[in-house]
């Protein structure tokens, strides 16, 4: 396969299956241990509701984390995920009735907060870039300065951690956290909520359902925690909405893909419109929609200016890695004609990419050798006229010397004969042998005649067809019917081309046709010269052997003009010249 | 009589000079093209032109183009057409209105030398000469119940010498027949092409041409 996507390679840091499986196995252990925490706590009320909740987010999270991981080992957003859902098993550890355990969850109890925070502001990319400092803080608040709180003795008697009992300053501590996480999650939602707005382009389903459900989960995050800091009694309501909203995040992930799956279908579609040979733009919209993704962009690379354009010239730059865009390089044997500029989240889908690139170059390089082929054809229709022409050229350069020089000179010779004659006087033997001797220069002259004839029409050529095709259709071998719509004259070859057409038919229906009497029409319409002849013969005419029906077709279409021949047997023949005539 | 020649070929031109200056004819002006012969037509007072129908500068049409030129500007001057091909379309183009005063005959001609000088004066004094090929052709042209297998022998040659523009006396002398039964093959032959009969010998060629030509 040659086609490639810039950042998605095939990476040796990907996981290996064992340690996938390895980590599915463990999250569902972690799953079974929330839930047995969970009825087996004696501190905590409706148990089944709240284990339902930590699951409905542990497993989707683990489960989307691996298949992010498996398909972009690269990226951290997996493992980001995978993290996320652990988190929420640990922080589930606090239901436990001994104390490790208890001390535990209690001191991962914010932890998921700021994992969720740290996975939406990171999607798609896995990276954050400049909001680095913003999820340290957020780390810091959710787990350091939790166990400060607990070193305060801020959450209950059962708290290893506590050194100190300061109720107080636990709060204010617990205050400072809630408020900075809410924060962040609410500079979360701002950021997305401007990342949404600001992006020129149109994203991919997948991707906006996904930023969509992240802001949401920011939102409810942002509730809950400031629900928490100012002890809000709807708290724990809050709490299960913003539960069953976290876990929607990985479900809009696993749905994107699945969404991807099914576009997947969309190659068929896009190789039967392919096939039609699709304008450019057409050709776009139709990758557009295979790979669901609206941004797309096609570029074209022109070797002579070392850029990349776009449909409409204008030089487009490839996306920078990290940007969110991805250029995937239609690559044929070493030269890249074109490249696909789509959106970033198309990366974790490389067998769709793969797909639509071949189908891409299949159409480019269909399109090429169109191009090719319809460059040679007029190569070779230009050829052909050359030689065609060239041959006339020929032609008529021969009669003219035969005309100018060997007739003009017999004829002069037999006029000089007959002066002499005049002088001769009465001797009889010497009269018989010069009129022998003129008799053999008449004839000289005539085969000389049928000579020049045969190599170039002049008549044609010096007084156009309706006066050449006059004379064929008189010296025809039946009665012919001549009708000549055409003012004027037009262009020699044209005239040369329509002359042979009636001169050739004309022999063709003396020699085969048993025909009683012919047409021959002549006329000039919608810009082109039409030269028909028919006869009433018996048809079935031979178009393919003996040369001459062939060497008309190549004459006229040597002109851009076609040649057609109707001879159904025992329905005469008709002959049909169409020639383009400015 | 004097003619002029518009002949490219030297050789020719020269030939065909001495040929009628040997006939008695003057021959004022010798042209090498088309140009030179209306010129000379414009100025002197001519009573037939002999004009090949290839000159220069394309040798395409010049010379027939003289040809009908002097015909509609200079009706009282005889015009003899010389080509090395007999086309009937060209024969037609120049005898379209009359054939008054004007020939067409191959090249070839000009080496029977009686013939020749006989169609050059016959077409100076305002008759026709078309060159036998063009009328057999004519002649031999196939046509749906063709009227012509109506005539006799005799008629049918009588009727091509007629076509080439002969006179009556012409054609008498030719076959060696009285004229009075040259008149006699004439009025039949009309009558059974069922041709009005006409006065002038160039108006009958006409009309049989334009018959032949149907």
């Amino acid at each position: 396969m040659a086609a490639s996507a810039v950042p998605w390679s095939a990476d040796s840091r990907a996981p290996k299956p064992l340690l996938l499986w390895a980590i599915a196995l463990a999250g569902v252990a972690a799953a079974a241990c929330s839930i047995a925490l969970a009825y087996t706590s004696d501190h905590l009320a409706e148990p089944g509701l709240r284990a339902a909740l930590i699951d409905w987010i542990t497993l989707p999270y683990i489960l989307a984390g691996l298949v992010a991981w498996s398909r972009r080992p690269a990226s951290r957003f997996g493992p980001l995920m995978i993290a996320a859902g652990f988190a929420m098993f640990l922080s589930s550890l606090q239901w436990a009735n001994t104390d490790l355990p208890y001390t535990i969850g209690l001191a991962f109890d914010l932890l998921p907060a700021a994992l969720f925070l740290h996975v939406f502001l990171a999607f798609p990319t896995g990276r954050l870039e400049r909001r680095v400092a913003a999820i340290a803080v957020a780390y810091f608040s959710a787990v350091g300065l939790q166990l400060v709180k607990m070193l305060l003795g801020g959450v209950g008697p059962d708290n290893l951690l506590a050194v100190v009992t300061e109720p107080t300053a636990a709060n204010t501590v617990q205050d400072v956290q809630l408020i900075a996480l809410s924060a962040i999650a609410l500079a979360g939602i701002a950021l997305l909520a401007t990342r949404r707005r600001g992006s020129a382009m149109p994203r991919r389903r997948a991707v906006a359902l996904m930023v969509d459900s992240s802001a949401l989960g920011l939102v409810m995050i942002a509730a809950l925690l400031l629900a928490a800091a100012f002890e809000v009694t709807m708290f724990e309501t809050i709490r299960r909405i913003t539960f069953a909203v976290i876990g929607l995040a990985p479900v809009a992930f696993l749905v994107g893909l699945l969404d991807a799956r099914l576009a997947r279908s969309a190659i068929g579609d896009l190789l039967v419109e392919l096939r039609t040979d699709p304008p450019p733009a057409d050709l776009r919209d139709a990758f557009s929609r295979a790979l669901r993704d609206p941004s797309l962009t096609l570029a074209y690379w022109l070797p002579r200016f070392e850029s990349w354009v776009d449909l409409d010239g204008r030089p487009v730059e490839l996306p920078a890695a990290d940007s969110g865009r991805t250029a995937t390089i239609i690559d044929r044997e070493g030269a890249h004609p074109a490249a696909l500029l789509h959106d970033g989240s198309l990366d974790d889908e490389p067998e769709l990419l793969d797909a639509v690139s071949a189908a891409a170059e299949i159409a480019l390089e269909n399109g090429r050798l169109q191009a090719e082929l319809r460059a040679r054809l007029e190569e070779l229709r230009g050829s052909r006229e050359r030689v065609i022409e060239a041959g006339q050229n020929e032609r008529q350069r021969l009669e003219r010397i035969l005309h100018d020089g060997a007739q003009q000179r017999l004829i002069a010779l037999s006029l000089e004969l007959s002066l002499l004659e005049e002088r001769l006087g009465a001797d009889t033997d010497a009269r018989t042998r010069l009129d022998h001797a003129r008799h053999e220069i008449a004839l000289s002259l005539e085969e000389l005649r049928d000579v020049a004839r045969g190599l170039h029409p002049a008549v044609v050529t010096g007084h156009g067809l309706a006066v050449a095709l006059e004379s064929l259709a008189a010296q025809a071998a039946l009665p012919v019917r001549l009708t000549v719509g055409l003012e004027g004259r037009v262009d020699d070859r044209l005239e040369v081309a329509a002359y042979y057409v009636v001169c050739e038919s004309l022999v063709n229906i003396a020699k085969h046709a048993h025909a009683t009497s012919a047409t021959i029409e002549l006329e000039r319409t919608n810009g082109q010269l039409v030269v028909e002849v028919v006869d009433d013969g018996v048809g079935g005419a031979d178009t393919e052997h003996g040369s001459g029906l062939r060497g008309l077709a190549d004459r006229v279409e040597a002109l851009g003009g076609r040649l057609r021949i109707w001879t159904p047997r025992d329905g005469g023949t008709r002959v049909r010249a169409e020639i383009p005539c400015a | 009589m004097r003619v002029a020649i518009a002949e490219d070929s030297v050789l020719l031109r020269e030939g065909l000079a001495r040929l009628l200056g040997d006939a008695g004819f003057e021959v004022v002006a010798r042209c090498g093209d088309a140009d030179e012969l209306l010129l000379k037509v414009n100025s002197y007072s001519l009573d037939a032109v002999i004009v090949d129908i290839r000159l220069p500068p394309t040798h395409k049409d010049e010379g027939l183009r003289a040809a009908l030129e002097i015909r509609a500007r200079h009706p009282s001057v005889g015009v003899l057409v010389l080509s090395q091909y007999i086309e009937i379309g060209l024969a037609m183009k120049l005898l379209a209105d009359s054939a008054d005063g004007v020939g067409y005959l191959l090249k070839d001609r000009i080496g029977d030398v009686q013939e020749f000088v006989g169609a050059v004066r016959r077409v100076a004094d305002g008759g026709s000469a078309l060159d036998p090929k063009i009328v057999s052709t004519l002649l031999s042209r196939q046509r749906p119940n063709d009227p012509l297998e109506r005539l006799t022998p005799r008629e049918r040659e009588v009727l091509e010498l007629m076509a080439t523009g002969s006179s009556n006396q012409g054609i008498a002398d030719r076959l060696v027949i009285t004229l009075r039964a040259v008149e006699k093959y004439v009025s039949s032959i009309f009558g059974k092409l069922g041709l009005p009969s006409t006065g002038s010998e160039s108006r009958r060629v006409l009309a049989v041409l334009m018959f032949l030509r149907s």
